[in-house]
């Protein structure tokens, strides 16, 4: 498992901080950026962890908003939405429009605190309540108080009524995207089901076939493949974009349609990704580059000790939000 | 003006006025009498319920009155819901969101579809605390985010552990991929329609801008007309008389027949539309719904019987001693709901 250093600038000086288990706190106010270019040494952590190279760090110290938007880097969060009400009572759910339990909306809120720090420039969600809730949840915890408003072309009406006539107000907005594309993988005649009527209907076999295979959909319903499909080609269509263009992009939504994406960004065999399993509620972020996806694992939450940011342009990104705020 | 609200107990009946004085009634004294009785209400001897403001009138009780039925009450489908033609009486809960992230900032809001913010959040929670024991059968909300989460948020509470399921109906692939292939699960949900005509009204070139730019570009006087008056709208937007239009047009045309129907709905919805369909409700003039001010997360209960619709005011959250029900049909729901959840 590849060591994943993190830079942490302080005034001056030059920590290296490994994030292989082995957590620990910075304080926030000796964090400043020095004006120049700046080198990093060579070297090991003083955890004797192995080597990483040396970090250019001059292109890194943008002057203002706008370089940053120049950056070639941009934060990419995934959120699984936590608890729904047909979770708690065990049933297929799928594409059902079922809300979060209080639970849920707890999960949400503890997701947003871990990425309370991260910047957010464009939210998609699907278009069920569970994840629109999470997201909506989540963004209540962020630090920079941006406004997420939710974009309507359902119809003209709709984009009409829906419009905003401040540029100030549109400056200081984050749209949020609702797509059917990025809904959970559609269960078909397992809707509403419990586990145990499903054996009783379909046979234990058949239910565990489609539960766990990648290409068998259950009757009028889609395998994971088929919604992997829709799910990435969504992603490759609307997403990429964005983050091409620099923008930092969070997506809420469904297990089924997040592994999916995972799986075209980690590029996993579909036996990978039929045993991989996301945490609900837990935030995972990717930080692209260079038309290439890294996988950060999952912010931690700002009590916990942990690493302070995972790039230079994170870390620059928390200190305005520090200075803003103070 | 006492209302009186009954409260079976047995063999025993208590009379509770609520002229601001509140009792506590402890819920295992209360059971179902089930056939023809008749029973004849004084005053109790402790006299516990008013300082004296106003009459309690008596009250005769009969069999015949007793015709008010959830499904959940029903004894014979171990409170399963079915279809609940012969009721008479059922209840009308509004809720209007709370705090949003643009009311937090100023800024006119209208259709620009903004969320909740913390507070908000907890505004809704606290509002599904106050009717957690009331029976909701449909739920109608705006096309908006902050009306939507209001209306989840709120139901996290109820102790009825029905699940609201939001309906889809904008293609047949939606409706296709939302249905649901279990009867039981089915009786078990509580629908969740909604609707564009329920959307706060629709501000045109004044949405997202600032109550000083505002008046910088159009004169204070002329905002202060598009803000307080009827039939006056701003550029491009809609005055309260046209946002009323379709807001009542949309109770007559879809939430009344369900109540009609003996559904118990609640509204989750926006000042100005839920305005509008208190005017309906109370057959208010335009002048008295101009200067009605409805608190925000704070639901209003209505009963609707016989094609009436009588004003309850707020249910009281359960931690506060309050009146215990509003109607006979509520005190069996909440009775049924003890019973079912101990």
């Amino acid at each position: 498992m590849a060591t994943n250093v993190m830079l942490q600038q302080a005034a001056g000086t030059l920590q290296l901080l490994s994030s292989c288990g082995i957590h620990f706190r910075v304080g926030n106010n000796s964090v400043r950026f020095p004006p120049k270019d700046l080198r990093a040494k060579r070297g090991s952590n003083c955890f004797g962890e192995k080597e990483f190279s040396v970090i250019q760090a001059s292109a890194l110290f943008p002057s203002n908003e706008e370089s940053l938007k120049k950056s070639n880097e941009a934060a990419l969060i995934l959120i699984r939405h936590g608890e729904s009400l047909w979770n708690e009572k065990n049933l297929f759910t799928g594409c059902v429009d079922v809300p979060l339990t209080h639970k849920g909306a707890g999960e949400a809120i503890e997701a947003g605190k871990r990425i309370s720090n991260i910047p957010v420039d464009v939210i998609f969600t699907s278009v069920l309540i569970r994840a629109q809730m999470t997201a909506m949840l989540a963004m209540t915890q962020h630090r920079h108080k941006k406004v997420p408003i939710f974009i309507h072309d359902e119809n003209e009406q709709a984009r009409l009524w829906s419009q905003i006539h401040s540029e100030d107000a549109i400056k200081q907005s984050i749209p949020v995207i609702t797509a059917w594309k990025l809904n959970e993988r559609m269960y078909g005649e397992l809707q509403g089901l419990n586990k145990q009527e499903t054996a009783y209907r379909f046979g234990k076999e058949k239910v565990h076939d489609w539960r766990r295979s990648y290409d068998i959909p259950p009757p009028n319903g889609e395998s994971l493949e088929m919604c992997a499909r829709r799910a990435v080609a969504y992603f490759k269509d609307e997403i990429e974009p964005q983050l091409l263009s620099g923008k930092n992009v969070m997506i809420a939504a469904h297990g089924n349609s997040l592994r999916s994406i995972i799986m075209y960004l980690d590029k996993l065999t579909t036996q990978e990704v039929i045993s991989l399993e996301l945490s609900t509620g837990i935030p995972m972020l990717y930080i692209f580059k260079e038309g290439k996806f890294t996988r950060r694992g999952s912010p931690i939450a700002p009590t916990e000790a942990g690493v302070y940011a995972y790039t230079t342009r994170l870390a620059q990104y928390r200190q305005k939000l520090d200075e803003m705020l103070h | 003006m006492a209302n009186a609200m009954l409260h079976q107990s047995v063999g025993t009946l208590q009379l509770l006025g609520n002229s601001g004085t509140h009792c506590e009634i402890r819920n295992n004294s209360v059971k179902l009498i089930p056939k023809g009785f008749k029973v004849e209400v004084g005053v109790s001897k402790r006299g516990i319920y008013s300082s004296g403001e106003g009459k309690l009138g008596v009250i005769r009780a009969s069999a015949s009155q007793t015709s008010v039925v959830d499904p959940v009450l029903a004894p014979s489908n171990n409170g399963i819901h079915e279809s609940r033609t012969k009721s008479n009486e059922v209840a009308l809960i509004l809720i209007r969101h709370g705090e949003s992230l643009w009311n937090e900032k100023n800024l006119f809001t209208g259709c620009v579809d903004v969320p909740l913010t913390k507070k908000g959040v907890e505004e809704a929670i606290e509002a599904g605390r106050r009717i957690s024991n009331i029976p909701v059968d449909m739920i109608y909300t705006s096309a908006l985010i902050r009306a939507q989460m209001t209306a989840m948020l709120a139901m996290t509470q109820h102790r009825r552990k029905k699940v609201s399921i939001i309906m889809h109906n904008e293609s047949e692939q939606a409706k296709a991929w939302s249905q649901i292939y279990s009867e039981e699960t089915i009786k078990q949900s509580v629908p969740v329609i909604t609707a564009w005509q329920l959307n706060e009204r629709m501000y045109g070139g004044l949405q997202g801008l600032n109550k000083q730019e505002t008046a910088e570009r159009f004169g204070k006087e002329k905002v202060h007309e598009w803000r307080r008056s009827y039939d006056i709208p701003p550029p491009n937007g809609e005055s309260l008389e046209m946002c009323a239009q379709r807001a009542v047009a949309y109770f007559k045309d879809n939430i009344e027949p369900q109540l009609q129907s003996g559904k118990n709905v609640m509204i989750a919805a926006h000042g100005n539309s839920l305005r509008s369909i208190i005017m309906y409700l109370d057959k208010l003039t335009s002048q008295e719904v101009i200067s009605l001010e409805l608190s925000t997360g704070i639901p209003m209960l209505y009963i609707f019987k016989e094609e009436n619709f009588i004003r309850r005011g707020s249910p009281v959250a359960p931690t506060e001693t309050g009146v215990y029900a509003y109607t006979r049909g509520l005190a069996q729901y909440r009775q049924k709901l003890d019973e079912m959840l101990n």
